[in-house]
């Protein structure tokens, strides 16, 4: 008997195993997909009221507070959001090509995307890491860049709670001007397929990038504020108005962040599911064709036998 | 009657939207109850409970931190770091939660390095949820 058969046997089933695994992640994946997608709607009308007030308030006077400050960048922070797991296809290898090729680009990187801007871009920037999820920071790592902090220890269903160590830090960071402009490095999430990774600006509040961010979660900004100033000056503020501004600011970040890693959390299991959905498919393919060299195997020793049998009784005549 | 459109969210998920006819919220500056053709108004809450008015009678909600907006088209937002309606209060759990934060503080004296202010932010926090989801379990059994 040329094929053993008994080894295509084992080697069916142990595929076969593997595909119920494949499965099975590929199910999980797109509940806890349902999950984060749901999660990162319902920020959104959060998002875009916060980001209404400050669009009048911005009108009434603008205050030379910190997180609005725009300095000439020099030291750049980078919020990179990953997965801490693997087998999710070109997930992560994506957000870190695209993040690499933005950093190689030192001029473009350094504008700071607010209106008015006319600081002129930098030749060289400094460039620091924050790595949310284990992958980006072992890139970080790799890269040679000064990784300063890494968040890897959060629960499937994320919560505010959860990034806002992340705010604090980056907030703080940037109080103290040790930075002069925060970027997000996230993966946004367009549908099942479609995936795209993504550097928004965090800070200074780049109303550019803040009204990109809330559109692309495909809602249209409330219809834009077309209130007169004469009405603004109907508003009262209480206690004042920079105390209002104080509030308002950081949870706007704290909203873009949180916002972030829920479209990145979102993007890492559609792209879990599909891995797991290509792989169980190819399991399948894998059965079928193990099965059908098995059953030629098997055939062929069956007609071995017979013609040894047939041979044996005609050599007995 | 003149009603008012009141919307509350928080960073999570949109709590309450209706039209009610008063609210009283507790902001900083004191509490504060806002009936419809409000000027408008931007301010600050503070931990604490909400009470608001519709067409099902009085409601409880416990808020913590946030700020509150009036629009001048007689429109109420309110997004609040934590806002939970007191029916759905857990009591036993804020009082977990409070308990446990309340150690922390404790380790905080002995010299460990966490945060003091937010440990104290999440204490009031749960203390005002213990407080909320007790007295609509009170007005519940009292009616």
């Amino acid at each position: 008997m040329p094929v053993n058969t008994k080894a295509i046997k084992r080697r069916i089933k142990s595929v076969s195993s593997t595909k119920k695994i494949t499965r099975a992640m590929e199910m999980i994946s797109a509940v806890k997909m349902r999950k984060a997608i749901e999660a990162a709607i319902n920020t959104r009308t959060y998002a875009t009221l916060a980001w209404d007030l400050l669009v009048k308030l911005a009108k009434v006077k603008k205050d030379n507070l910190v997180l609005l400050e725009v300095r000439p960048v020099k030291k750049l922070l980078v919020i990179l959001i990953t997965s801490n797991r693997g087998l999710c296809g070109s997930f992560n290898a994506n957000i870190i090509k695209k993040t690499a090729a933005q950093l190689a680009d030192p001029k473009n990187i350094s504008r700071q995307r607010v209106e008015n801007g006319h600081l002129e871009p930098a030749n060289i920037v400094e460039v620091d890491v924050v790595g949310v999820g284990k992958k980006g920071a072992d890139f970080a790592k790799k890269m040679g860049y000064n990784l300063i902090a890494s968040f890897s220890d959060f629960s499937d269903t994320l919560k505010l709670n959860d990034v806002l160590p992340i705010c604090k830090m980056v907030i703080d960071e940037y109080s103290k001007k040790n930075y002069d402009k925060v970027v997000v490095a996230y993966t946004d999430f367009k549908s099942t397929v479609n995936q795209v990774a993504k550097l928004r600006q965090v800070l200074p509040i780049s109303e550019l990038d803040l009204e990109k961010m809330i559109t692309d979660l495909g809602t249209e900004i409330a219809e834009k504020n077309k209130i007169t100033e004469l009405e603004l000056d109907n508003y009262i503020f209480e206690p004042t108005q920079d105390d209002v501004l104080e509030i308002i600011l950081p949870r706007l970040v704290e909203t873009q962040i949180y916002q972030a890693t829920l479209e990145s959390a979102a993007s890492e299991h559609s792209a879990r599911m599909i891995a797991m959905r290509n792989a169980s498919d190819a399991a399948s393919d894998m059965i079928k064709e193990l099965t059908l060299t098995f059953n030629k195997a098997r055939q062929a020793g069956i007609t071995q036998e017979i013609a040894e049998i047939a041979g044996g009784a005609a050599a007995l005549e | 009657m003149n009603t008012l459109k009141f919307k509350i969210a928080t960073p999570e998920k949109v709590v309450y939207e209706n039209e009610i006819f008063q609210v009283s919220i507790p902001t900083t500056t004191g509490e504060i109850t806002i009936l419809p053709n409000h000027s408008p108004l931007v301010s600050i809450l503070q931990a604490g409970e909400l009470r608001f008015k519709d067409n099902e009678g009085e409601h409880l909600m416990a808020v913590s931190g946030g700020f509150l907006e009036i629009r001048a088209n007689n429109e109420l937002i309110i997004l609040a770091d934590n806002a939970e309606r007191a029916e759905h209060i857990d009591i036993d759990r804020a009082e977990e939660a409070r308990n446990r934060a309340e150690e922390q503080m404790k380790a905080v004296k002995t010299g460990e390095d966490i945060d003091y202010a937010k440990l104290q932010a999440i204490i009031e926090r749960e203390v005002n949820r213990m407080r909320v989801g007790k007295k609509y379990k009170n007005i519940k059994i009292n009616s």
